[in-house]
């Protein structure tokens, strides 16, 4: 079994697209069971693209504090230890502003009059989708809630309990650089690092690349969105040539552009399409690495 | 004069946030306003860039947006209090006493404050980094990054605002113009809260459309105004409508796609500096102005 994180620091250079078509490849047309986890809490859209309705299979929740208005003499000293200023004392009321608690229960312990009790509150959901040799496990943050990395951890902890029937799991993170992120890609075997020919794709990889490398595993960068005009090219090869990193060049086609706007996958459109061989190059290219870490795994 | 803070932000990552974000601010600059752009996506900035690249540093400072445990063993009693009140499981039983793990610790110190010999002290931990420059375009830009795996991005959110309304102040800034980071999480939030207006960006896309529904939910949750800024709506004309009525707020304007705006950022400028007379220019030109008279 595999694990294959797709991943990139700026938003909207196709980290989603590459994940879910490179599923459909490993899956459908070579017909390895694969299963894929969405990350991208704020805004998953695989399952989208997908067509498949979710189950939800899990509420991730945490902790939030229950005020007892009789008990609580509006004394003022929970809202002074709250490391995030989620309490607040408005004239004569004590307000819970839950979008700003961190769940850290300070105010359960300071509170000199027992007026905080335990509550629960839910941050973000687990769901889950079945669809034949592909399945897929998302995770969902709930608007307004700021634990988006707990949502992200739990949802990686649910599935990398699920590996065991799977040859391959592909994992879509979300853009940036955070906790839940990083922990993703630790967990995996192979990191995909997505950019596009601009330069603030270039920008965003050099940092990313500059990040990553630290974990140890090997990097393969894909470059969506190839033949944009105007793109910083040069800069780009001269940086991978120099890094020596194995790349893969996506054309920016209108097969590929058709279906995104759709929110379809071009592999199953027009798998003739260049921009589809390409995303099948891609799935080659994370093979030879897989073989190759095998090698060394032997040695 | 108080300051106007208005954010761009968008659910879904990609969509064109620091195309309008840069364009603002350089609008503002160039009709005489006093402008501080904040680049809030510190997990990937890039705002600095689209305004010209740094001319000058201000000032950068290392950011310590965490604090870590540190555990006096001589004074543990092994009473693993701590260990009981910690919500994220970030303390263990040792041989010696608790037995940190910086990595779930997300240090908030209730252990600390639990702990009844005073046995556990707090020392900051860098998260990241923030700094303020003026661009070669002489616009103000403070942003920040985080370090990778680093917490609370949210905070460092904060901490630009908090910086660019001190620095404001003195300056007399009239406007701070953020370029949120994608999503709606953590970071989103700090930009929002306090905002007087947010510029939801969206493409012709299902995904996208999806994403600025789940930013509007949080824009109501916080009671913040919102308008519309469709971006590349010639892509799927037929999309136009419906997206707005999907979303149910006022639309501010659209901006067709062209590709020299991928030209314009590999030549670090404004669109509305390298083609003031393109058609995508006088689409951002007629939004902005309809943004002043909104404001106004
Ligand atoms: S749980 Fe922590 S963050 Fe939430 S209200 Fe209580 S003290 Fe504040
Ligand atoms: S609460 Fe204090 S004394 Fe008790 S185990 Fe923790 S560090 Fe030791």
């Amino acid at each position: 079994m595999t694990i294959i994180a797709v991943s990139g620091g700026k938003g909207g250079t196709g980290k989603t697209t590459i994940a879910v078509n490179i599923s459909l490849i490993l899956s459908r047309v070579r017909g390895h069971k694969t299963l894929l986890v969405d990350l991208d809490v704020d805004n998953p859209c695989t399952y989208t693209l997908l067509g498949v309705s979710l189950r939800e299979v899990v509420h991730v929740k945490s902790f939030k504090p229950e005020i007892d208005e009789l008990k609580c003499t509006l004394c003022g000293e929970c809202t002074r230890y709250c490391p995030t200023h989620a309490l607040v004392l408005i004239a004569d009321k004590l307000l819970f502003l839950s979008s700003l608690c961190e769940g850290c229960a300070a105010c359960l312990y300071v509170c000199p009059t027992s007026a905080i009790k335990e509550g629960r509150k839910v941050i973000g959901w687990i769901k889950e989708a079945g669809k034949g040799v592909l399945d897929v496990i998302v995770g969902e943050a709930k608007p307004g809630e700021r634990k988006t990395d707990d949502v992200m951890e739990e949802t990686l902890k649910y599935a990398l309990k699920k590996l065991q029937p799977y040859d391959y799991v592909i994992i879509d993170t979300p853009p940036g650089t955070s906790r839940g992120i990083y922990e993703a890609l630790k967990a995996s075997d192979i990191i995909v690092l997505v950019t596009e020919p601009t330069r603030l794709g270039l920008a965003d990889l050099k940092r990313l690349y500059s990040l990553t490398r630290g974990i140890g595993r090997p990097i393969i960068v894909t470059v969506n969105k190839y033949g944009l005009k105007g793109g910083s090219y040069r800069e780009l090869e001269d940086f991978l040539s120099r890094e020596d990193l194995p790349s893969v060049f996506i054309p920016y086609d209108n097969s590929l552009l058709r279906s995104y706007i759709r929110g379809e996958c071009v592999i199953e459109q027009q798998p003739q399409a260049p921009s589809a061989q390409s995303l099948l190059q891609l799935t080659d290219k994370i093979n030879e690495i897989e073989i190759k870490i095998k090698k060394k795994g032997l040695l | 004069m108080s300051i106007c803070e208005i954010v761009v932000a968008s659910g879904k990552g990609g969509t064109g946030k620091t195309f309008i974000a840069s364009n603002l601010a350089y609008f503002l600059a160039k009709s005489n306003h006093n402008v501080i752009a904040i680049d809030a996506d510190v997990e990937a900035p890039d705002l600095l860039l689209a305004l010209g690249g740094a001319k000058g540093i201000l000032w950068k400072n290392e950011y310590y947006g965490a604090e870590v445990p540190i555990i006096d063993y001589k004074r543990c009693m092994k009473c693993w209090k701590c260990i009981e009140a910690c919500r994220f499981e970030a303390l263990r039983k040792g041989e010696r006493g608790p037995i940190v793990d910086y990595n779930s610790c997300e240090g908030l110190g209730v252990c600390g404050l639990v702990c009844p010999v005073d046995a556990i002290s707090f020392k900051p931990r860098r998260t990241g980094l923030l700094y303020a420059a003026y661009s070669s375009l002489d616009i103000l830009v403070i942003t920040g990054e985080l370090d990778l795996g680093g917490k609370n991005s949210g905070r460092l959110v904060y901490e630009l605002k908090r910086k660019a309304y001190d620095l404001g102040k003195k300056l007399d800034v009239e406007y701070l113009i953020v370029d949120a980071a994608p999503g709606i999480g953590c970071p989103v939030i700090s930009s929002l809260v306090g905002a007087s207006l947010l510029i939801i960006v969206v493409e012709p896309t299902p995904q996208s459309i999806k994403g600025a529904q789940r930013l509007l939910t949080l824009a109501k949750l916080l009671d913040i105004r919102s308008v519309l800024v469709l971006n590349k709506y010639d892509l799927n004309p037929g999309y136009l409508g419906k997206a707005a009525s999907l979303l149910g707020v006022p639309v501010l304007g659209k901006i067709r796609y062209d590709e020299m705006v991928v030209s314009a950022y590999t030549s670090m400028t404004p669109i509305l500096m390298l083609a003031p007379g393109s058609a995508v220019s006088r689409e951002l030109k007629t939004t902005f102005e309809r943004l002043m008279g909104l404001l106004t």
